[in-house]
């Protein structure tokens, strides 16, 4: 038998119970578009997370006062330990390696801008800031140094904070009010995107905010830039020598400080979601495997219902190995066609949630490959046995079978 | 030994079929001799019980002898293993059933087009003759029908023309006109002698003289044993 004639009895017999067909796919299409829509789930939040994590600023390194502790939750701590000062920014602006460095004081305060008032993170830094955390200006200009030296009250403003107070471009220049006290607005960010808090900020020289604001020398953290990526551990290490040396703490015992770089953070979220997309994989293998199961039951119901038609077919010369790969194929062309159906809905699906949750499409062409070969293979496995039981009926028992 | 030919189709020595049921054994063949000649249309007639549809499956090659040795067509068979009884089922047998067996929701043109499926003729080649072989039994109006669109006796044609299809050197017909009715029945067995005429061999089996009576020579088939009958 050749294969066109295998695929001709196949797609006849599957043609031939259509609402079985689909029913009998079905099983193999959910389990395909599970994988794929999961996988790509999971790699399009990696990319999100990545993607914000970079927008954060490049070969970007973080100095936090306090114990060593993780990111993200503990936020609420920052400021609350004093161990860092501006002195020590100025240090660190000295060491080879470094590009850029932009203490921050964060600090929280009510914002007035005519009749409309939000409660901002306010954030005390320097020219640097915009460069180290590589914001772009939309309109007007950050602060510079004339007003970090004159603690000038200007302000420059994050773009989700323009739009909660209705501020625009014609807005340059006019007054908002922070904890009561008039500052010149002189620009506003462009938007990074995101959900984050990244665009909800106001952003005042430095020293102006220790002045009006928080009246200490010490500092929230401190921004800095490598001159490159692969520069970022070694100055990682000489801050530590650094600030360790600063601070008279023995080389190895606690620390008063912790030192976060990107690819720290860009290695977690890696990590995390390694472990994210093979849990999503596996539940999604599941419904694969229970939708080949299905196949099997149906091919057995198939084999015992058609065994009379197997006895003809053998009495008019079909060997076991034609019988074989007739329920074979069959087989196949049922978990082939629910994978190839599959794979479009989940592709479907995925574009679906990848607009909807904001990181665009994520495709894999080797998820899409892995997922047809998953469907392949289930095909084999369940159909193998039901068509070898074909095979192996004996044709005068089988033709006598009512 | 019932019946010498000079070429023989089927040559039956000492054939013996034994059913191991596990504690008891039945014998359904016993030392059965049998030679049909080329061109011959033979009866075997036997009420059911008698070892009939044993003798059917042995000689359809669809079961082995447990011990003697059968010869079709020159080629020895007793101890072919089942790939090599699906060859000789496919080269050299056509089988006609009572139920006509065609498979359900295929059409009358692929079905007689089966066989010549598993002798790997190319589709083109093999739906041209079955086509033909379709005309020739006053088929060619009804190529597309499904058998349940098909009466008895069409059915029953459409056999006869998927057993003629692959020309084999033996037309084996297991009461071929049990299920028609009369009228059905004498057209089915009146095809039958047209391709006896035409130097066909054939080999009916009947538990009804009467339809015996068709072929022009005929055997008794009783308690696994046979018998020389006198058929008219």
């Amino acid at each position: 038998m050749s294969l066109s004639d295998l695929l001709h009895l196949a797609l006849g017999r599957l043609g031939t119970g259509k609402l079985r067909t689909a029913l009998t796919a079905l099983g193999v299409i959910i389990g395909v578009a599970s994988v794929v829509a999961l996988v790509s789930v999971a790699q399009g939040a990696t990319k999100g997370i990545s993607d914000r994590l970079q927008s954060l600023g490049t070969n970007l390194v973080t100095v936090n006062p306090g114990f060593t502790r993780g990111t993200g939750a503990t936020r609420g701590s920052f400021g609350s330990a004093t161990t860092l000062t501006i002195d020590d920014a100025s240090a660190i602006s000295g060491l080879a390696g470094v590009q850029y460095v932009a203490p921050e004081l964060t600090t929280n305060k009510l914002v007035i801008a005519g009749s409309l008032n939000e409660t901002a993170r306010i954030v005390g830094t320097s020219p640097a800031y915009l460069s180290v955390f590589a914001y772009d200006m939309w309109t007007g200009s950050f602060i510079n140094q004339a007003s970090l030296d004159h603690n000038m009250r200007v302000a420059v403003i994050g773009a989700t904070t323009a739009d909660n107070l209705s501020l625009t471009d014609t807005s340059i220049g006019s007054t908002i009010y922070i904890a009561g006290l008039p500052f010149e607005l002189v620009g506003i960010l462009q938007s990074k995107g995101g959900t984050g808090t990244a665009d909800d900020q106001v952003i005042v020289p430095l020293t102006t905010a220790r002045e009006l604001f928080v009246g200490t020398s010490s500092v929230s953290a401190i921004g800095l830039s490598a001159t490159s990526e692969d520069q970022i551990t070694t100055v990682s290490g000489e801050i530590t020598a650094l600030l360790e040396q600063r601070h008279g703490i023995a080389s190895g015992a606690t620390d008063d400080f912790s030192i976060v770089t990107q690819a720290q953070l860009l290695g977690t979220v890696s990590s995390v979601s390694d472990v994210l997309t093979f849990l999503l994989a596996g539940i999604a293998s599941i419904s694969l495997l229970v939708g080949g199961i299905g196949i099997m039951n149906i091919m057995l119901v198939s084999v015992r219902e058609r065994t009379r038609e197997i006895g003809i077919r053998k009495a008019i010369g079909a060997r076991g190995r034609d019988i074989l790969s007739q329920f074979l194929v069959e087989a196949l062309a049922l978990s082939l066609a629910g994978g190839v159906i599959g794979i479009g809905i989940g592709v479907l699906a995925s574009f679906a949630i990848g607009v909807y949750a904001g990181w665009g499409f994520v495709f894999s062409p080797i998820t899409v490959v892995v997922a047809l070969g998953f469907s392949l293979i289930v095909g084999i496995v369940f159909g193998v046995w039901p068509a070898s039981q074909a095979a192996r009926l004996d044709p005068v028992v089988a033709l006598r079978y009512e | 030994m019932i019946g010498r030919a000079v070429e023989p189709i089927i040559e039956l020595e000492d054939v013996s079929r034994i059913y191991d049921l596990g504690k008891v054994q039945v014998p359904a063949l016993v030392d059965v001799n049998m030679h049909v000649a080329k061109g011959e249309f033979m009866a075997i007639i036997g009420p059911s019980g008698s070892g009939k549809s044993t003798m059917m499956n042995i000689l359809g090659c669809l079961d082995r002898p447990t011990s003697g040795r059968y010869v079709l067509d020159g080629q020895p068979v007793a101890d072919l293993d089942d790939d090599g009884l699906a060859f000789v089922r496919s080269r050299s047998i056509g089988f006609v059933f009572q139920s006509y067996n065609l498979l359900p929701r295929t059409s009358a043109l692929e079905n007689v087009a089966a066989p010549l499926m598993y002798q790997g003729v190319p589709r083109r080649e093999r739906l041209m003759r079955a086509q033909a072989a379709l005309e020739r039994l006053g088929l060619g109006d009804r190529l597309s029908h499904v058998p349940s669109e098909l009466s008895g006796g069409q059915q029953q044609r459409v056999g006869i023309a998927r057993a003629l299809v692959t020309e084999p050197a033996l037309i084996l017909a297991d009461e071929p006109t049990g299920n028609l009715d009369s009228h059905s029945g004498a057209e089915v067995l009146s095809i039958f002698k047209d391709l006896h005429s035409l130097g066909r061999t054939i080999v009916l089996i009947t538990h009804d003289i009467e339809v015996a009576t068709a072929a022009d020579r005929g055997v008794h088939i009783r308690d696994g044993q046979l018998q020389e009958a006198v058929l008219g």
